[in-house]
This record gives C-alpha cells, sequence and structure tokens, in this order.
C-alpha cells in the first residue's frame, strides 16, 4: 500500500520534473512576456488608481503640481525639450523614489516646481534593475516634469545564475564597453528599451555618464574601455532602442570635464541630443580638491563643448559649504551661467545630504543646508532677472 | 435549505481514489508547491525588509497561512483509504454515552433509541452523573444499563474511566449523547481490528442541525475538509487521531495507558497516548452517525475555547512527553493539530500592520502590492484549486462541498478567542468543561460582537483620517507617490473589517431581542 504510493509517487515526480524543466526553458519566454505586461498593466493601474485619487483631492484642493508646473513652463513638448527657450530647472533628491518630501521642500524655498526630475538606475537583474523604472517615470509625468534617468551599466550586477551566457560577474568589468557594444547585453537593453518605448512620454537618459574618468565607475578608461568602445557601445544601445521605437529617449551625452580627452568620446551629432556635465564644488572636503568657483569648473572645457552645437545640462549642480561661502558660490554660479555660458539650457540641482560616493563622511550637497545660499539660489532663479533667453 | 431525515441519515462513504485523480492532485500539488517556492524567493528578498520587528511579525503571519496551506497539501497526498471489512460476528461490544446536568432529556431519547437500534449485538451504558431520576428510567426502556457515576473528574474521561471498571466489553464506542448513530455502525468499524496492532476506529462526524443557522453552517464547514480528505490523508500517513465524537476503542488499548485521557481534547490526549504506546489507529471515511454543531455564536465561541485551551494542552503538555515515541508523520500530525488555534497570534498581526502604517507611516515591508499580489495571488489560487478538487472526497459532497467562506469568516473573526485559549493555556488557568449547548441560546449583543464591532469602528476611523490626511494635509508629490502603499493599505485594512463581518453577523443574528 505504502510502498505502491511511493512508486506512484516517483512516478510522478519524474513526469513532474519534466514538467518543471519545460516551465523553466520552454515556457519561460510567453511567461516572462506576460510578467512583463502584467506588471506594466498594473502600474498603469495603480498609476490610474492615484488619477482617481488625484481627481478627488482636486475638488478640495484648489492647487496642482501639474499646473504649476505648467505655469513655470507653458509648453514642455519634444521639441521643446531638445531645445528649450528658458532654462530647465530640476533636482535629484536623495528620498526619491520612496519620497518626495525633499523635492517639494526644495521647491517651496525656490518658488516653483522643477521640470526635471533627475533618478539614477544600475543596470543588474535586482528588481529595482530589471527594467525601465516605469512606476517612478509615470508618477514623475503626472506630477507634470520630466524624468532624467542616469543609466548605470554596472555589470556585475546581474545575477551569476541566472545569466550562465555571461562572464562570472568579478571578470565582467574589464572591457564591459566592448562587451556591451558586441551584444552581450542586448537581453537587458532590449527589454529596458521596450518598456521605455511603453512609456511614450519623453524622459532624458543619460547613458554610462562620466565614462572619461579613470578614478569613478567601472566603465571608465581604468578597466580597458577605450574612446572608441564607449561610442560603439553608445551607438548599439542608440539604435536597439531605435529599433524598439523608444523614440521618446532623449541622449544625454555625459563626461566629467575636468577629465581630459573627453572629446574623444563623443559620439556624434546624431546619436546625441544634450551634452550633460556634472559641477560640483567639493571645496576643501578632500585632499585633491580645492575651493573652485562654477566658472573655475567649466571655463576650459566650455570651447569645445561649445563646438558640439548642442544644448547643455547641468547634470549634477551644487556646491559644500566647506572651505568657501556658497551663497556666493550659488550667486556667481548663475551669473556666469547667464553672462558666459547661454548653451547651458538645464541646471539639474543635486539635492543630497549625504552622499558617500567619494568619501568616507557624507558630503551634503543640498542648497537648502545654509539660509543664505538658498536665498541666493531663489533669488537667482526668479524670472525674468537670470533667466537667460534664446 | 433543510434537508429531509432520509437524505441527512443514510449511510455515506467518500468517494473512492482513482490513479488518475491521484496523479491530477499529485501535479496541482507539485505546481502549488512551485508557486509557495517562488514566492518565497521573493518574499525573503533583503531589500523588502523596511522594519525589521514588523517584517519578522508580518512574515510569520504570512508564512503560518501559506504553512497551514501546505499542511493541506501534506495530508491530500497522503491520501489514502481502509478497505471496507466486514465486522466478524461474535465480538463484545459496548458503547457508553454519557449524561451530564443540563443536557436535553429529549435528546437521549433519540439517541438511544438509535444506539438500540444498531444491528450488530451490543450493550449500550448510559453513563450518568445528572441526578436525574427520569434518566434511569429511560435507559431502563430503552434497553440501555444505567450507570450512576458521580464526581468523577474530567469531560466524559472520569465517567468512562469509572464504566471501563464496571465493564467487561472488548470494544467501546464513546458516543456523544447527540448523535444519532446509522443501524450499519458497527458492520463498518469491526472489521478493523482484525488486526491486532489497532488501537481505535475513528469515523467521520456529521451533523443534522448546520442549515438552521449562520454559525451551525459555518461551524460545520469548518469540519467538512477534516473529516473528509484531511483526515483520509491522516489514515495514509498513519496519524488518525480520536477526534470530536464517534471513536470506538479496544479495550486493552484503553486499557495499556491506564484508561481514556482527561483534559478539554479528551480525545487527542488519549491518541497521542495511544499513539506513543505503539498502537495504530483507522480512519473511516463514512458517515455512521450525526449530530449536534452549536447554533449560536455565544455556545461557538464557549466550545472552541474549550477546544483551543485543550489542544494547546496537548501541545504543551502531552506532546513533548510522547514526542520521542511517535512516528515521523505522527510528530508533524499532532504538532500540526496543536498549532492550529495559532490563528489567534497571527490575526492581531495582520490587524495591526495596516492601521500602524495608515497612522504612523511605519510599514513592515518595501514591498509594491502589486508585486505582492503578483506572487501572492498563484499560491492562493493553487490553494483553492486545490482545496475545491479534494472535495470529491469529502464523506456527503452534496451537501458539504463549497467555498466554506462562512466557516472561514468566523474562525478568523473568532481570533481574540484563540488568543484567550492560548492565553489560559500558558498561565495554567482551567476552563470549567461545561457541554456545549444542545439548542439555540441567544446573548447580549454588545458584549457577543465586543471584539468585531470594535475593530470595524477603529478601522473606519483610521479610514476617516487617511482620507483627511491624503486630501488636505499631505503634498500632492507625496500622496502621488504613496498612492500605491496606502491603496493597499487601506484594502488590507478593509479585508480585515470583511473578515469580522462573519462574527459581527453572528452575534446580530443572536442578540436577545
Amino acid at each position: 500500500m505504502s510502498r505502491r504510493r511511493y512508486q506512484l509517487a516517483f512516478l510522478a515526480l519524474g513526469w513532474l520534473l519534466l514538467l518543471g524543466i519545460l516551465v523553466q526553458r520552454g515556457v519561460d519566454g510567453a511567461l516572462g512576456r506576460t510578467f512583463a505586461t502584467v506588471r506594466n498593466d498594473v502600474v498603469s493601474f495603480g498609476q490610474s488608481l492615484s488619477d482617481r485619487e488625484a481627481e478627488a483631492r482636486q475638488r478640495v484642493q484648489s492647487h496642482s503640481r501639474k499646473e504649476d508646473v505648467a505655469r513655470a513652463y507653458p509648453t514642455l513638448t519634444a521639441a521643446v525639450l531638445r531645445n528649450p527657450s528658458r532654462v530647465l530647472y530640476g533636482a535629484y533628491d536623495g528620498a526619491l523614489p520612496d519620497s518626495f518630501s525633499g523635492i517639494t521642500a526644495l521647491e517651496s524655498r525656490v518658488g516653483e516646481p522643477f521640470a526635471i526630475i533627475s533618478i539614477y538606475q544600475a543596470w543588474g537583474d535586482r528588481p529595482d534593475e530589471a527594467d525601465f523604472p516605469l512606476r517612478a517615470a509615470s508618477t514623475i509625468d503626472r506630477l507634470g516634469s520630466i524624468p532624467m534617468i542616469t543609466w548605470e551599466p554596472w555589470v556585475k550586477d546581474f545575477d551569476d545564475d541566472l545569466r550562465p551566457n555571461l562572464p562570472k560577474s568579478a571578470e565582467r568589468e574589464y572591457a564591459s564597453l566592448a562587451a556591451i557594444a558586441r551584444g552581450d547585453y542586448d537581453f537587458y537593453v532590449t527589454r529596458w528599451a521596450t518598456s521605455a518605448a511603453q512609456y511614450r512620454k519623453p524622459v532624458y537618459l543619460r547613458f554610462a555618464h562620466e565614462m572619461n574618468d579613470p578614478y569613478r565607475y567601472p566603465w571608465g578608461p581604468q578597466n580597458g574601455n577605450r574612446p572608441d568602445d564607449f561610442i560603439a557601445a553608445w551607438k548599439h544601445v542608440h539604435l536597439i532602442f531605435q529599433k524598439m521605437n523608444a523614440t521618446n529617449v532623449l541622449w544625454v551625452w555625459s563626461p566629467h570635464i575636468s577629465m581630459p580627452w573627453f572629446e574623444y568620446y563623443y559620439p556624434g551629432d546624431e546619436w546625441v541630443d544634450w551634452i550633460g556635465t556634472g559641477v560640483l564644488n567639493y571645496g576643501d572636503v578632500a585632499p585633491w580638491s580645492r575651493w573652485w568657483t562654477f566658472h573655475q569648473i567649466v571655463e576650459k572645457a566650455y570651447p569645445a563643448l561649445l563646438k558640439l552645437r548642442k544644448p547643455i545640462m547641468v547634470t549634477e549642480f551644487g556646491t559644500v559649504t566647506s572651505g568657501g561661502d556658497a551663497a556666493q558660490w550659488y550667486e556667481q554660479a548663475f551669473r556666469d551661467m547667464h553672462e558666459k555660458y547661454g548653451a547651458i539650457r538645464s541646471v539639474v540641482f543635486f539635492n543630497q545630504t549625504h552622499d558617500v560616493t567619494l568619501s568616507a563622511t557624507p558630503l551634503n550637497w543640498s542648497p537648502m543646508q545654509e539660509g543664505r545660499a538658498m536665498r541666493a539660489v531663489a533669488s537667482a532663479m526668479q524670472p525674468p532677472s537670470h533667466l537667460a533667453k534664446r | 435549505m433543510m434537508w429531509s431525515d432520509d437524505e441527512l441519515f443514510r449511510h455515506r462513504r467518500a468517494a473512492p481514489v482513482s490513479t488518475a485523480s491521484r496523479v491530477l492532485l499529485g501535479v496541482l500539488i507539485f505546481l502549488g508547491l512551485q508557486s509557495v517556492v517562488l514566492f518565497a524567493v521573493w518574499w525573503f528578498r533583503a531589500e523588502h525588509v523596511s522594519n525589521r520587528l514588523l517584517f519578522v511579525l508580518l512574515s510569520t503571519a504570512v508564512w503560518y497561512g501559506v504553512g497551514r496551506i501546505l499542511v493541506g497539501w501534506y495530508n491530500f497526498f497522503h491520501l489514502e483509504q481502509p478497505p471496507a471489512k466486514n465486522a466478524p460476528d461474535g465480538l463484545s461490544v459496548a458503547i457508553f454515552t454519557t449524561a451530564s446536568p443540563g443536557e436535553p432529556y429529549e435528546m437521549f431519547v433519540r439517541t438511544l433509541d438509535a444506539a438500540r437500534g444498531i444491528a450488530y449485538p451490543h450493550t449500550t451504558y448510559l453513563l450518568d452523573d445528572t441526578r436525574d431520576s427520569r434518566f434511569a428510567a429511560l435507559a431502563r426502556e430503552k434497553g440501555a444499563v444505567h450507570l450512576e457515576l458521580i464526581g468523577f473528574p474530567g469531560a466524559k474521561a472520569g465517567k468512562i474511566n469509572a464504566a471501563l471498571q464496571r465493564t467487561s466489553e472488548e470494544f467501546i464506542l464513546v458516543l456523544d449523547p447527540d448523535h444519532i448513530p446509522l443501524p450499519n455502525f458497527f458492520h463498518s468499524v469491526l472489521g478493523h481490528f482484525d488486526d491486532p496492532r489497532i488501537g481505535f476506529v475513528q469515523v467521520a462526524q456529521a451533523y443534522y442541525n448546520q442549515p438552521r443557522s449562520f454559525v451551525a453552517r459555518a461551524a460545520a464547514e469548518q469540519t467538512y475538509a477534516f473529516y473528509g480528505p484531511i483526515m483520509q490523508g491522516m489514515h495514509g500517513s498513519g496519524t488518525t487521531v480520536a477526534i470530536g465524537a464517534n471513536c470506538t476503542f479496544r479495550r486493552s488499548a484503553l486499557e495499556s495507558i491506564g484508561g481514556h485521557g482527561i483534559g478539554l481534547a479528551e480525545d487527542l490526549v488519549t491518541a497521542i497516548r495511544l499513539h506513543a504506546a505503539g498502537w495504530e489507529s483507522v480512519y473511516v471515511p463514512e458517515i455512521l452517525a450525526r449530530g449536534l454543531v452549536p447554533e449560536d455564536l455565544g455556545s461557538f465561541v464557549k466550545q472552541q475555547l474549550k477546544w483551543s485551551r485543550g489542544v494547546y494542552d496537548v501541545l504543551f503538555r502531552e506532546y513533548p512527553r510522547a514526542f520521542r515515541r511517535l512516528t515521523f508523520h505522527q510528530k508533524l500530525a499532532y504538532f500540526m493539530i496543536g498549532t492550529y488555534y495559532l490563528v489567534g497570534l497571527t490575526t492581531p498581526i495582520y490587524l495591526l500592520i495596516p492601521a500602524l502604517y495608515l497612522w504612523t507611516g511605519v510599514q513592515p515591508a518595501a514591498m509594491f502590492i502589486s508585486e505582492y499580489l503578483q506572487h501572492a495571488l498563484p499560491v492562493g489560487f493553487f490553494g483553492v484549486l486545490i482545496y475545491r478538487y479534494a472535495q470529491r472526497w469529502l464523506c456527503d459532497p452534496p451537501r458539504e462541498r463549497g467555498w466554506h467562506w462562512r466557516g472561514m469568516l468566523l474562525k478568523v473573526g473568532c481570533w481574540s478567542v484563540y488568543l484567550k485559549g492560548l492565553v489560559l493555556a500558558l498561565l495554567g488557568v482551567a476552563v470549567p468543561y461545561i457541554p456545549t449547548a444542545k439548542s439555540r441560546q441567544s446573548g447580549n449583543f454588545w458584549r457577543l460582537a465586543a471584539v468585531p464591532l470594535t475593530i470595524t469602528i477603529t478601522s473606519l476611523a483610521t479610514l476617516a483620517a487617511v482620507l483627511v490626511r491624503r486630501f488636505y494635509l499631505m503634498s500632492e508629490a507625496e500622496v502621488r507617490i504613496t498612492t500605491e502603499v496606502a491603496a493597499g493599505m487601506v484594502g488590507f485594512l478593509m479585508i480585515n473589517v470583511v473578515f469580522m463581518s462573519g462574527r459581527l453577523y453572528a452575534a446580530w443574528k443572536d442578540r436577545t431581542r
């Protein structure tokens, strides 16, 4: 009686294993697609729920952020986003994407909402990396702003078990850009591009930023990534986006302008919509840094950037307070932008109060940390005095 | 709906287990296990932990629930039915039925009549401590032996043990006085004692009064699967317990453990001791008697308190003592039974978590509700599918098949009762044994509804506060970014309200007018 049961169980197990393998291998693709559509459906359900709630809220609240953005930036069409007549202000905040409170606080100090909200996403298999951040992008869109995604190819984040065709995690970082250009990561880029296309709304994409800095990211030259590799990777990724119809993506080529030879990394006019660069003054917090003004940081590279005839975005903008006068720094920065650097058409604040990427003690880049600095920023941003018109 | 006596009091046996249905069941269980594994892999991601303590609490509650589903599958997997065996002639057989003060006289008329009607030759004993002379007369009239047994401890057990001293039959059916046995009762049971290792034979427990009220239906629904596929699975794994009513014991088995066990879950105590002593047991998936189930909330709550307190006693006292002598499957089975009422501990966690988030913003897990549903729904789907599929092995499918939502509502709704049972067991506070009321009682609505009403009102107040906060106090961006989480938590809050509705409704129906 009992023996028969176990015989049966083993027989069944054999079939079930076969079934399991079928599920794993054969049905995997179809299931993956189904799950992707279901996931997007769920996200859009969440968003429509959010819309319903916002509608209900509208009945008791006169004010909506979307309208505020529209008041500050009357037209944010795709064409305008490629070449705005008014400087587009934006911000990144450390609390994103879980909380919007930092952005809201900064906006209330500045007196107007930001056109661009910047978020970061690494490549990889973790759930917050695996696909285009549809939920965050949709929320930003519904709040009236344009998302900018800094898209970092941390290729070692792909799961060794899930990706048997890739080299082991530790061996992936050397010459990773050439591997991307070769198509090794097409499985990821294609899915991401498909979702980005489904998002449909304009989105700034800042892929593999600071690629010319040998001290920073794994896709830098220290890992055997040559300029040609970067350009090939950029074009390869770009072509996949084109193939997937993700024409809503605006490409922000973003070198480190304080590091040499960045010009050699330029993929070409038809591959780039914007030039982006961080302008962060580290003051005296690091042995290699001293108090540099905005002008001192930008001046040397600017003529080369100007030659590319693309709008320029300061993708990370801010100063620490240690080593100088932050209020004065901001004031002068806005004045310089207005007077000397007319090609800068967008400034994105780096409103990060706990930055530990480069130092053991967290750095605070928020203009809100000092009342005087904040007031300097707010008055500089008040239209029309310092707003460059083209 | 009402059923005729003819339909109810008819011998029924669970449908046989065909190979095809067993294979299909196996496939369903495999797919279900796969969904559980996928759910687990997703659930226990480090980045899901938001508040460590709350995450542990929530995980306990969620995985206790999934664990109960797995327990069901484990039992279904072992499904086995004993072959029908004819009762040999010439066995000496007794029926013990007990009468306690407060039990209605009329009930015994019907029970003793039916006991006399059992075809196999036997002696019926009425174990009586009512001090009511009518009972002795009734016993004489119905051909039963009247034993006046006053002042013995325990519910029935004291009297049963005293009666064992005064009788000599080899096989003893302990018949609950509210149960009306069918004439062929012993024909289905006694044949299984041909194996000398068999210590007791349990039959299905069924009812005839479940259509009479919401509570009766709910209480009955809670038992259908147990006396159907689950006990058949326990038979398959050699873990059939004596439970509920109508268990037939071998005298030498009872004597080997010093008589029937005493406690609030006496039958379970007896079963675990018999198993520990090496006796085996048989489950006969047949309806051979029908009895009463509590019809009103007050009686149901008292019964559930007794049961949970008794089951915890078995878990805390008997289980550790018997542990080493139990088989592997028995160790599992008694642990699973012993933890059945832990819903009293996990429900308050479910009640706490949405309220805590909506009032303070603290949440146990950083999960998107959509992703949660994406992973949890397959588990629920297979849970329900397998539950429904296994219903083909209910003892009386036309009357027992269904979604059993009433039973579920009342079980979760009575969490406070089970929690009380646990606390009393931990503190060692005794719950007096009073036989469950045999007719419908009424009670004060506010007393009956205190727990579910408080939870419902608190939840609605929370909902109102959330709306005010999100519409008037929070910034739009913050509202936008938290819609999914807040909606999910409000959803859980409302699920709690729904789960309390059964007990609330029952309290309303059973209020004193």
